[in-house]
């Protein structure tokens, strides 16, 4: 019971467990960091529900062959636009979208299009102007322009790696 | 980011008041489905995001550009990556202190180098990438972006 709670939880337990150390060498820094965690979960929280929602619905009516197409190795260009245009609009932290970005994979996605969104995750549209208020437009633009140039490369490339691995 | 949350939430409800008729059934194993992948992934958010508060409160950004103020060249654009990689927040935090380190003199495509890899590349939230897709899928994608990020610096300071 207690190995099967180690191996399934060990990350939260290890969480929990630096915590305790953290409060033990200092309380005030321990506390605000809880106090930060807690306030940034609950404020993403709506989103983590909203992603689990769709996980379900893209589970039972969504059906295989449409994201093949939409998404697998038959999407061909497309699919790997489509990625590189939902990760430069999608908010929140790159890390809630995981359970989704998997079930997508698993119903046919290729892997170029889980790691195009990833990557281009580093431009966020919405938040141009704000970039450009602090570092100026030449660095902002040119910046974003690069990153999606890489981010199919990459994503090709950790796809061509994990279907290697796949056939040996 | 609650709003856009929320906002979200609603249009699920509407899909779902569309779909209820078509066929309840199938409607309620997609929510019986969204219900036991939250449950079984719950846990792990939780852990990373209070290592996140963690990170933030013990690893302040003013550490890291104390990291990256020291070096310069080829060498800071591969501190900056690093820097970026381990630091965790959102894009927001990330810009004014990019401006600092600009204006302290930092090399910039050391410091977009640096804005890249801290929305794309996550050491702290690897354990939940690996229990997700698999720590093959994890390592390589991490390690990949770590190698783009740095390109994308260089490319930026050829272009500027």
């Amino acid at each position: 019971m207690i190995r099967v709670l180690l191996r399934s939880q060990w990350l939260l337990i290890a969480t929990i467990l630096l915590y305790g150390l953290a409060f033990l060498v200092n309380p005030e820094q321990a506390s605000q960091a809880l106090t930060s965690a807690a306030t940034t979960f609950s404020s993403v929280l709506p989103l983590i529900i909203a992603v689990f929602c769709l996980v379900g619905l893209l589970h039972v009516w969504i059906s295989r062959d449409r994201i093949v197409r939409l998404l697998g190795h038959e999407g061909g260009l497309k699919s790997l636009v489509i990625a590189a245009l939902c990760g430069t609009l999608l908010m929140g932290p790159a890390y809630i979208i995981f359970p989704l970005l998997m079930e997508i994979q698993k119903r046919g996605a290729r892997w170029a299009v889980v790691t195009i969104v990833l990557t281009s995750y580093a431009v966020k549209l919405q938040m141009i102007p704000i970039e450009a208020g602090f570092l100026g437009w030449p660095f902002t633009l040119g910046r974003a322009l690069i990153t999606i140039a890489l981010a199919i490369p990459t994503g090709l490339l950790v796809e061509a790696m994990m279907e290697r691995q796949q056939k040996l | 980011m609650f709003l856009v949350g929320v906002i979200y939430i609603v249009i699920i409800i509407i899909c779902y008041a569309f779909l209820w008729p078509i066929d309840r059934d199938k409607a309620l194993q997609s929510l019986r489905l969204s219900w036991q992948s939250l449950l079984k992934l719950l846990p792990l958010l939780i852990a990373i995001f209070g290592l996140v508060g963690l990170f933030q409160e013990f690893i302040p950004p003013e550490l890291v550009a104390r990291l990256l103020g020291k070096s310069s060249g080829l060498f800071s654009l591969l501190i900056s990556t690093f820097a970026g990689a381990i630091s965790i927040g959102p894009p927001l935090a990330a810009y004014p202190l990019a401006e600092t380190l600009l204006k302290a003199g930092a090399w910039p495509p050391a410091i977009a180098a640096f804005i890249f890899s801290w929305i794309s590349i996550g050491v702290i939230t690897l354990p939940f990438e690996a229990a997700t897709f698999g720590a093959r899928f994890a390592l390589l994608r991490n390690g990949i972006s770590f190698i783009a990020a740095m390109l994308c610096g260089l490319i930026l300071g050829f272009l500027l």
